[in-house]
């Protein structure tokens, strides 16, 4: 089995908040290191040196927490 | 074309992608459909010029009947988060109001030492200045007697 050592993911920034993003990086970086930038309408993600140990899919996973942590932060900023 | 449709679908790889209307689906109902499905998939959203595309990516496998299956329950639940956000928006001033008077009820009510602690006005118990005590047959009687 190969291990992908390094991938990048660009999540649009009208649907993504940065804040939610770096939430996700923090949480996975026991995992991978992780560079957040600003490209045109997205955030370049780079996840590099990620852990081969590692069962499941980092960048998805590091995704779906983005998504969770942009989700609630919508919400508690509505109420 | 307003309702969402699979844009792309692969069995091999357990994805599959929906195109939403922007203007049919708010974007924290999309949050909130796509939040329910992130126990068993890998979602990703993404604009494309003016709608929403939702990569879903099973985290087991699915066949293709799987897929397509999970793209009506993901379009049955933006439905009905829709409802929901209605619903809430339409009840929001009745939520508020009970929840103002639950905090309210919880901060403290009336107890009865408040009654004693209100100015005494010399009275006894036994006084009825207002004849309320007075029984029936007793006023009564007066009024016939006179």
């Amino acid at each position: 089995m190969s291990h992908v050592k390094h991938q990048s993911v660009k999540l649009h920034r009208t649907l993504y908040m940065q804040q939610a993003v770096k939430d996700a990086a923090t949480t996975f970086a026991d995992f991978a290191s992780f560079t957040i930038k600003r490209d045109g309408d997205y955030y370049a993600v780079d996840v590099k040196d990620i852990d081969p140990d590692v069962d499941g899919d980092v960048v998805a996973e590091f995704c779906n927490f983005a998504l969770a942590n942009t989700a609630g932060r919508k919400k508690t900023k509505k109420a | 074309m307003g309702h969402p449709h699979i844009e792309k679908l692969d069995p091999k790889t357990h994805t599959m992608t929906l195109s939403l209307d922007i203007g049919l689906y708010p974007a924290d109902v999309l949050y909130a459909a796509a939040y329910v499905f992130l126990d068993r998939a890998y979602v990703l959203l993404d604009r494309a010029g003016p709608r929403y595309e939702v990569h879903l990516r099973g985290k087991g496998e699915l066949t293709e009947a799987q897929l397509t299956a999970m793209s009506g329950e993901f379009e049955n639940e933006l439905l009905a988060q829709a409802l929901r956000r209605k619903v809430v928006k339409a009840n929001q001033k009745i939520i508020e109001d009970i929840t103002s008077q639950a905090i309210a009820g919880a901060a403290g009510g009336t107890l009865p030492t408040d009654f004693l602690a209100a100015g005494d006005d010399g009275m006894d118990f036994l006084d009825d200045p207002l004849g309320i005590a007075v029984p029936w047959e007793d006023k009564f009687k007066k009024k016939k007697d006179a």
